[in-house]
């Protein structure tokens, strides 16, 4: 009788384990969706929103792809190698340093400088571990793949799934502050890496793509927002991230209709927009743009 | 009794891996299966049960796409899906940019090229076809 009741609970169990592939809400497990924010501040941002916003920022993967087809040369000064991981003592150094390498890991890949990322490889695996999210920086891998160039595409997969995770396990976590902090880290850098190319590389593209970034900066607050009461040093990010927010404020971002257009190309299908958008951005406002990013990166740096 | 606990906690552990490890491999092939000049940039991952009935695409996200840039989608099912993957892409003015559906033909394509002329955020619908029932990943690439 009881390997007999035994055996049916092996049978629920595994019919239950089978069924979540067909179920929407159970799917979690395989495919996380879910997010949340601390108790409490839930109020303020829904859990969905995050995960909307985190989605929303710009891949530094695509502002170094947008460098490279403008022919721009790789630089090393544009990267935060001063900082030492060692050095971060709080989650918020951590979490926020940890966004600021993951850009600069993006823009070093997308050059192919693998071989020169195995440093900021191994301070970001010390920043997640110090976070206690090591566990989803498969580190050996990824210097395998750095030093081994050959595999460009599975090393930048795995770097931004590792993000991805992280980010995720975070905010499944009621760490959500720590996510924004590697959220803003990110965009920052990438913003930093932008607006100091077009000091060096003027060019109509790139300084679009810069004025661009008021579509997203109001959601970068956002999710800042929750936490700028918490202590002293996101106070601070806070107020920092409104004076960017100021220097956008006259920026401003238009759009031509248009319907787009289809067509199928090798079986595929090809669809180019006709609608457009289009930036209209001073010298003036562009110059402090430049300069206040500048400032608001150099100051979480020097800090660190 | 233990052997049986033991066989238990076997069985248990091992549908948790193999359900991993099929995600993980259908993610995997998927980026890696993008094509040349491709490089990735998210996934969705999608896993829907059958629809009640036929309406509104039911996975929705948020992306920001950016002017200059084209951008690949691809979609990805997997084998036990009753329905194959599909997405539609929204303007913020709810406009379709594009749907890897083709309602008069009735074809789905696996891939969508997209060149962005319009910076902002755009909504990104997924489900399976007809509401079916299925799992895939969606995963969006920037040609270079």
């Amino acid at each position: 009788m009881k390997g007999r009741s035994f055996f049916i609970l092996i049978l629920v169990l595994l019919v239950s384990f089978a069924c979540r592939n067909s179920s929407s809400k159970k799917a979690e497990f395989v495919f996380p969706e879910a997010d949340t924010i601390p108790i409490g501040e839930a109020e303020k941002l829904s859990a969905e929103a995050i995960d909307e916003i985190a989605k929303n920022i710009a891949s530094p993967v695509e502002i170094a792809n947008l460098l490279q087809s403008l022919a721009v040369p790789f630089s090393p000064d544009y990267l935060a190698s001063s900082i030492d991981a060692n050095k971060q003592s709080t989650s918020f150094d951590k979490a926020l340093t940890l966004g600021i390498l993951g850009a600069d890991l993006g823009y070093l890949n997308m050059y192919e400088k693998t071989g020169s990322s195995i440093d900021i490889v191994s301070s970001i695996r010390k920043l997640a571990e110090g976070i206690s999210v090591g566990q989803f920086f498969d580190f050996e891998t990824i210097k395998r793949l750095s030093l081994n160039k050959s595999d460009l595409d599975s090393l930048l997969f795995m770097s931004i799934d590792s993000y991805s995770q992280i980010d995720e396990y975070l905010r499944e976590n009621n760490r959500g502050q720590l996510s924004a902090l590697m959220i803003i880290g990110v965009w920052l850098e990438g913003q930093y890496l932008a607006t100091q190319v077009m000091t060096e590389y003027p060019d109509p593209v790139l300084r679009d793509r810069i004025g661009e970034q008021k579509i997203i900066l109001n959601d970068l607050i956002m999710l800042a927002k929750p936490y700028c009461n918490r202590d002293s040093e996101f106070g601070n990010l806070c107020r920092d991230l409104q004076d960017i927010k100021d220097k956008f404020r006259d920026v401003r971002i238009t759009y031509t209709l248009g319907e787009p257009v289809s067509k199928e190309v090798n079986g595929a299908l090809v669809v180019e927009q006709t609608e457009t958008s289009q930036v209209e951005m001073t010298d003036v406002q562009l110059a402090g743009i430049i300069a206040i990013t500048k400032n608001v990166r150099n100051k979480l740096i020097a800090n660190n | 009794m233990k052997r049986h606990f033991f066989t238990l906690l076997l069985l248990v552990s091992a549908v948790f891996i193999l359900n991993g490890q099929s995600t993980d491999q259908l993610v995997t092939s998927c980026v890696m299966n993008a094509g040349p000049n491709c490089k990735y940039l998210k996934d969705f991952r999608i896993q829907l049960a059958q629809a009640p009935s036929a309406g509104e695409m039911r996975y929705k996200a948020q992306m920001s796409l950016w002017k200059n840039t084209k951008y690949k989608f691809s979609m990805c099912t997997a084998d036990d899906s009753k329905g194959e993957l599909i997405l539609t892409i929204k303007n913020d003015a709810n406009q379709v940019v594009l749907s890897s559906f083709d309602q008069k033909t009735g074809k789905t394509y696996k891939s969508v090229e997209l060149t962005c002329n319009r910076s902002g955020i755009y909504q990104l619908s997924f489900d399976f076809k007809d509401g079916q029932q299925g799992s895939g990943v969606g995963v969006v690439s920037m040609i270079k």
